[in-house]
């Protein structure tokens, strides 16, 4: 079955339902178009579409501006998304150990990073953590927080990719006499990744989103620099929009990868 | 412990307050949010491109805009705008858009596990498209999409948090744990608290998901 459900659901070929179709379709347009002329208009009569607010956008040192923003924010979620792999990795293995003492604890760790809200964890490292005597710069204090929450999800996202590993393949990887690290990282673990890759891509779109939290500790990512922006240019409507435009690219284009990959796989 | 209890003293009913308003925040803006992806999914069979074109932009804005970005555009940029909307709804509404866009998605992938042959069966038996989809897809997709809107309703909790971003009558954990980071010493106990109470919420959805899971799974 190729044809999409709704195809078949509406793909009656009576030339009367189609031309039903065609009308409302134009209606449907003509409705959509209207709406978007009314947004267009209240814009006008805000007066959020004077020359004012946009022209800054004509100068190069505001896109200069933006991209500083923009690497702020990609170079903050790249660490958090190295960070939670690796410690994913190492959480994975804690939870997978044989041993209770490892195990439970290991438990405990993920269910907790998992179950707090990244915003919480970055006021701890924001608020709690100076006051007990650990200095952050900005940059660790939003990267730290992310890297350690998105860990536990990622953790279970490998477990997730390890048990759908058949268990032919271990028991299959024991007899040839391999010991059980080999087991795990050569036979294991490699074909768990397989996978997962889209679904830990798709878990950088969230990496990249709380970023945006940055702002909270003042460090110099995209939504931090659009206030740095409004507050140069009084521009609030116009700089909001772009920011919110480029994070929707820049998720999408990591979703649109996270479907490309997950693709050939099956 | 003396520190906690000490908190618990000080702060107790405020921790009380907390832990309601943030699941009467997740509760308020799930249940819109997941009625209007429905409403979303079902438009979205019709054939009617034009109609079809607007709605795929729609879910993917708002799956693809970080919740917070989304928030201070409501809060700070649509005043500009002649668009004022109070703080509490503005939250809600921020939550409501980014559920609905997610639970669009996901009963979309719910509705591809039906068979085109259900739809075939139906159809000869003269039923409308209207009653296929409310009467052999919806049901179905619903069935299909119990776990993946269990981590939705738990993503969507700990989003509350971000009400915290704005000047909110009431505070929700989050919040109320900045307060009390600043105000006071007892920062790390009263963070202790406020993740133990989200992480109890996060396994109490969990379990009933997973219940409901249980009951609802269709075995193919």
């Amino acid at each position: 079955m190729s044809r999409p459900l709704e195809d078949i659901l509406f793909g009656g070929p009576s030339s009367q339902a189609q031309t039903v179709t065609r009308v409302v379709s134009a209606i449907a347009a003509a409705v959509l178009l209207l709406l978007a002329a009314g947004i267009v208009f209240r814009f006008h009569a805000a007066g959020q579409l004077d020359a004012r607010l946009w022209e800054f956008f004509a100068l190069p040192t505001t896109w200069a501006f933006v991209a500083t923003g923009l690497l702020g924010t990609l170079a903050s979620a790249a660490m958090a998304a190295v960070i939670a792999l690796a410690l994913g990795l190492v959480l994975l293995m804690g939870r997978l150990a044989r041993l209770r003492l490892v195990r439970w604890p290991s438990i405990a760790v993920i269910e907790f990073l998992r179950g707090t809200p990244t915003l919480l964890l970055i006021y701890v490292c924001f608020l709690v953590l100076p006051s007990a005597g650990v200095k952050l710069s900005t940059y660790w204090m939003l990267t730290l927080p992310i890297g350690l929450s998105t860990a536990a999800v990622v953790a279970e996202v490998y477990r997730a990719g390890v048990l759908a590993v058949p268990r032919g393949q271990t028991d299959a990887a024991r007899s040839l006499g391999l010991r059980e690290a080999q087991v795990f990282f050569f036979v294991v673990f490699p074909q768990a990744l397989r996978y997962i890759v889209p679904a830990l891509v798709a878990q950088l779109v969230i990496v990249v989103k709380d970023t945006t939290f940055g702002y909270v500790v003042t460090y110099g990512e995209l939504m931090q620099n659009a206030k740095v922006l409004i507050a140069n240019y009084q521009a609030l409507v116009p700089v909001y929009l772009v920011i919110a435009v480029l994070y929707c690219l820049v998720n999408y284009a990591i979703s649109m990868a996270s479907k490309r990959l997950g693709g050939p796989m099956h | 412990m003396g520190d906690v209890s000490r908190l618990l003293a000080d702060y107790g009913p405020a921790f009380g307050q907390a832990l309601l308003l943030t699941w009467k925040l997740t509760a308020v803006s799930f249940v819109p949010g997941f009625l209007l992806g429905m409403v979303v999914t079902v438009l979205r069979l019709f054939p009617l491109p034009p109609l079809r074109f607007v709605l795929a932009v729609y879910v993917e804005i708002f799956r693809n805009i970080p919740s917070v970005a989304l928030l201070i555009f409501i809060v700070f940029a649509l005043p500009d705008l002649k668009v004022l909307i109070d703080y509490e709804p503005s939250v809600i509404l921020t939550l409501t858009l980014v559920c609905s866009a997610f639970t669009a998605d996901y009963l979309r992938s719910g509705i591809n596990t039906i068979g085109g042959g259900q739809i075939e069966a139906a159809l000869s038996l003269g039923m409308r498209p209207m009653s296929i989809i409310s009467v052999v897809v919806l049901p179905q997709a619903l069935r299909a999409v119990v776990q993946p809107m269990t981590s939705l309703l738990i993503a969507l909790m700990l989003s509350t948090s971000l009400a915290s971003q704005v000047p909110f009558p009431g505070r929700e954990l989050t919040a109320l744990v900045s307060k009390i980071a600043t105000d006071s010493a007892v920062g790390i106990p009263a963070f202790t608290v406020a993740a133990a109470m989200y992480v109890a919420t996060g396994l109490l959805i969990a379990w009933a998901g997973a219940t409901l899971e249980k009951k609802l799974r269709i075995l193919r």
